[in-house]
This record gives C-alpha cells, sequence and structure tokens, in this order.
C-alpha cells in the first residue's frame, strides 16, 4: 500500500466510504417501508457518529495552530449556517416520507450533498494527519452514510423510485465527499499552514450539522432514552476505531 | 504530611462541589426580575449547558483512553446505565398522598417528580465533579465551571415548575441548591476512590463522560429543541462545545 501514490490512497479510502452508502438500501430491500423509529435510530447512529468524528478531530495534538482551528471552526459553524439561508434549508424536515412536492425533492438532495461535502474535508485532514487516523475517518464515515442512506432512500422510495435507483442517488450524493477529501489533501497538503483552519472548519460544519439536520428529527421519530443510546454506542464506535491518539 | 495534603483535597473537592450545588440556587434569580421566563430563553440556556457539557466529555474521554481505551468506553457504559437504572427505580415509585407546599395531587406529583429527578442528576454530576479531580486540576476546574453553569438553567428549570405553582422564589432557589446536594456528598468518595485506586481512573472519566453525554443527550438537547427554534439552539450549542474545546486547549 505505501507504494501507491498518497493521493490515490486517499481517492480509494473516500471513494470506498461513498460507496458504502449503497448500502443504505439493504434494510428496505429487506423490510419494506421502514417504521418511523427506525428512521430515528438511523438518524441518531448518523448523529452519534458525526460527533464521535469530530471528538477524534478535538483529539488531534496540534503542535500549534489554535488560533487557527478556532477561527476555522467559526467559519465552517457560519459556512453551513449561511449555505441553509441561502438554500432556503434553514428548517427543512428532512424526513417527510410523504411529501411529494418536487422542491423538496431537490432540496433533500442538495442537502445531502453539501453535507458529504464536509465529510470529505475531514476525511482530507484526517489523512494528512497520519494514514491510520484517516483510514479510521473513513470507516467512521462509510458507517455514517450508511443510516445517511437509509434515511434518503425512505425519502425517494416514497416517490415511486427503485431501490437499484436509490442505491446510486445515494453514492452520488457522496460523491462530493470524495471530491473534497482528495481536493482538501492537496491543498492543505500543498499549504500545511491552512491544517488547523481545515480541521476547525471541519469540526465546526459538523458539529451543527449534526445539532441541526440529524438530532432534533431523531427525537420526534423515537423515544430520547432509544436516541440517547444509539447516539452514545455511536460516538462509543468512534472512540473505539480509535487512531486519533496518541499522535507524537 | 500526605495524609494532610489528602484531606486538603478532599475539602477542595467538598468546596468545589458545594460551589456547584449552590450555583443551581443562582437559577432562581431571574424569576425576580421577569413574571415569566421566556422559552427562547429556557431553550438557550439549556443549549449553552448542553455544549459546555458535551466539550467537558469531549476532555474526559481524551483524557481517559490515554490510561486505557476500552476502560474508559467500559466506564461510559456503567455511567449509562447508572442514569438508565436510577431512571428505572424512580420509575417504579409509588405515588400516593402527594403534597408538596401547599400543592397536592397531580401538581404535587409534577413538582416531586421535577425534584426526584433533578436530585437523581446529581448523584452523577457529584461523581464527575470528584473524579474530574483524579484528571488533574485544571481538568476538574473545567468541569467544576461547566457543571456550576450547567446548574443554573437546572434551577431555572425546577423554579419554572415550581414557581407557577404557588412556591416563593427564595424557596425555589432552595429547592434547586437541595437538589444538588448530593453533588459535593458524592464527589468525596468519588474523589477519594480515584485517589486509592489508580488504575479505575480510565473507568472513572468513562463513567463522568458517559453519564454527561446522557444526560445531554436525554434531557438537555430534547428540551432545548422542545423551545427553540432548532437553527438558533443548534448555533449557541455548537458554538458553546467550540468555545469549551479551544478552553481546555488553551489551559
Amino acid at each position: 500500500m505505501s507504494g501507491l501514490d498518497p493521493i490515490l490512497i486517499v481517492l480509494l479510502y473516500a471513494s470506498l466510504a461513498a460507496f458504502a452508502a449503497a448500502l443504505g438500501v439493504v434494510p428496505h430491500a429487506v423490510a419494506g417501508r421502514l417504521p418511523l423509529p427506525v428512521l430515528g435510530w438511523a438518524n441518531a447512529l448518523a448523529s452519534g457518529l458525526m460527533l464521535g468524528v469530530a471528538y477524534s478531530l478535538f483529539a488531534i495534538e496540534f503542535s500549534a495552530g489554535l488560533l487557527g482551528g478556532g477561527l476555522g471552526a467559526l467559519l465552517g459553524v457560519l459556512f453551513v449556517r449561511l449555505v441553509h439561508a441561502s438554500t432556503g434549508t434553514t428548517d427543512l424536515d428532512l424526513n417527510q416520507l410523504d411529501e411529494l412536492d418536487p422542491a423538496y425533492g431537490y432540496q433533500v438532495v442538495l442537502v445531502n450533498t453539501l453535507h458529504s461535502a464536509y465529510e470529505g474535508v475531514a476525511i482530507g485532514v484526517a489523512m494528512l494527519v497520519s494514514l491510520p487516523f484517516g483510514v479510521s475517518m473513513a470507516a467512521a464515515l462509510a458507517i455514517h452514510n450508511v443510516p445517511e442512506a437509509m434515511i434518503l432512500t425512505a425519502i425517494v422510495a416514497g416517490r415511486g423510485l427503485s431501490l437499484f435507483h436509490a442505491a446510486a442517488l445515494a453514492v452520488a450524493t457522496n460523491l462530493s465527499q470524495v471530491l473534497l477529501a482528495v481536493v482538501t489533501f492537496a491543498v492543505v497538503g500543498a499549504l500545511p499552514v491552512l491544517l488547523p483552519w481545515a480541521v476547525g472548519f471541519a469540526v465546526g460544519a459538523l458539529i451543527y450539522l449534526t445539532l441541526a439536520e440529524l438530532l432534533p428529527e431523531s427525537y420526534r421519530e423515537a423515544g430520547h432514552t432509544s436516541i440517547a443510546l444509539v447516539t452514545l454506542i455511536a460516538m462509543g464506535i468512534v472512540v473505539a476505531l480509535g487512531g486519533a491518539e496518541p499522535i507524537q | 504530611m500526605i495524609e494532610t495534603l489528602a484531606a486538603n483535597h478532599t475539602l477542595l473537592v467538598f468546596l468545589y462541589a458545594l460551589a456547584t450545588a449552590l450555583a443551581t440556587g443562582l437559577g432562581a434569580l431571574p424569576f425576580l426580575f421577569v413574571r415569566h421566563v421566556s422559552d427562547r430563553f429556557v431553550a438557550y440556556s439549556h443549549a449553552i449547558a448542553a455544549g459546555l457539557m458535551l466539550g467537558a466529555s469531549f476532555g474526559l474521554v481524551s483524557e481517559g483512553t490515554m490510561h486505557g481505551r476500552l476502560e474508559t468506553l467500559g466506564g461510559a457504559l456503567l455511567g449509562v446505565l447508572f442514569i438508565l437504572g436510577t431512571q428505572r427505580f424512580l420509575a417504579g415509585y409509588d405515588e400516593e398522598e402527594l403534597v408538596f407546599g401547599a400543592a397536592r395531587g397531580e401538581s404535587a406529583r409534577r413538582m416531586m417528580l421535577m425534584m426526584i429527578v433533578m436530585t437523581v442528576h446529581s448523584f452523577s454530576e457529584g461523581v464527575a465533579v470528584g473524579v474530574s479531580f483524579g484528571g488533574g486540576v485544571t481538568l476538574a476546574a473545567v468541569i467544576t465551571i461547566a457543571i456550576a453553569v450547567h446548574n443554573v438553567p437546572e434551577g431555572i428549570a425546577i423554579t419554572a415548575v415550581l414557581r407557577p405553582r404557588g412556591v416563593s422564589v427564595p424557596r425555589c432557589a432552595g429547592w434547586s441548591i437541595v437538589s444538588s446536594l448530593p453533588q459535593p456528598l458524592m464527589a468525596v468518595p468519588a474523589f477519594l476512590f480515584v485517589e486509592a485506586f489508580r488504575p479505575a481512573l480510565p473507568w472513572g472519566l468513562g463513567f463522568a463522560a458517559g453519564a454527561m453525554i446522557f444526560m445531554v443527550l436525554v434531557e438537555l438537547l430534547p428540551e432545548a429543541f422542545l423551545e427553540g427554534r432548532r437553527a438558533p439552539v443548534a448555533m449557541v450549542a455548537t458554538l458553546t462545545l467550540i468555545g469549551m474545546m479551544l478552553f481546555q486547549r488553551l489551559l
């Protein structure tokens, strides 16, 4: 593996994470239309993995760059907020299975695509920190993509799309993740001074996304205790995957 | 000499935890100025507490995994089970002849439930304070501030339930502090346990993190989202969490 060009390694792992989204149609194929609490748990699983990813980025030891990290995080939060505002998706309910308005369909796809882009930044910076950290990050996001695709499938299946097309759409919305992973790896690799900024950006964007998009939905779909448990288990998975520490 | 030091530390832990308990009483103070605390106010204070506690837990977990990753995860599991077990015990409690202040029946039951839930939380918070001293005094100070700040909206929440049912503001402050008294009581044995059993440190740190994150997810965030619009709530919680991360890095 060490013989491969590093950028190809990033491309490979980011692509694997993106294609994992196709697995999101499996529950639908097996069980048909999913009950609401299951979608809530899928949201919680995705949320916990996201918070875990933010944690493992936080756990990276910087020799310097606290200011860049902080400002980058602020930028990340504001960027996502601005994108929500400018696309009219601030209060978008991402789990409306019976909403058939065409505008809703493109908004959901848009939000999912942007969501994946920030995850790509996380893979890119993690790969720059170290290969094991990058691989554990890609693994965490690959798992994250499955429940996310489950929810997307539930929406588009309700609109009459076949499961094969749903799987293709889920992978397609995650291609932005591959692009951003490679671009982040190349650009920040060439300008290492940007690393804390990029890490901060990913942390800020991912935490804000989790709290603004994923968790509020899940609380309406299943009991608070089960949502909290699933989210915690998912966070635990990321901590167990490790790779973030120790980096000397 | 060492015994004196240990005794001093124990006293310090007790005082820190007592301070966080007293901070709960501050939650009653806004009710002196406003007849009706707005939903948004409750939402944002919950969001701030959520951000602080998540940030503090991130610090605890990163400290814990340096001593042992699996132990930290095991401790987190125990922390969650502890709160779940306590909730279960509470659910089985018999409720008859309920009297709370001047209130009776359904109203008294709701007030009592609120007090019990808030007091039960404080046990794990006390454990968190005590355990956090095992992770170094700087971390303990961070946790103490986090929990003290978190306690203020708890005091607000308690007061918000008691005040409309005829309890005076000073009494609401008193009940708020009472709900947090398990903190100093639990902090001391938790601190002594961590000191005595160094290998248990990652378990203790994980326990505190698991209990705090669970509390954030099962209670603070749903409450915040219930009372406020999700974009500003998410914004307040995220910025607080980022601020908390940076704060811990600076220490």
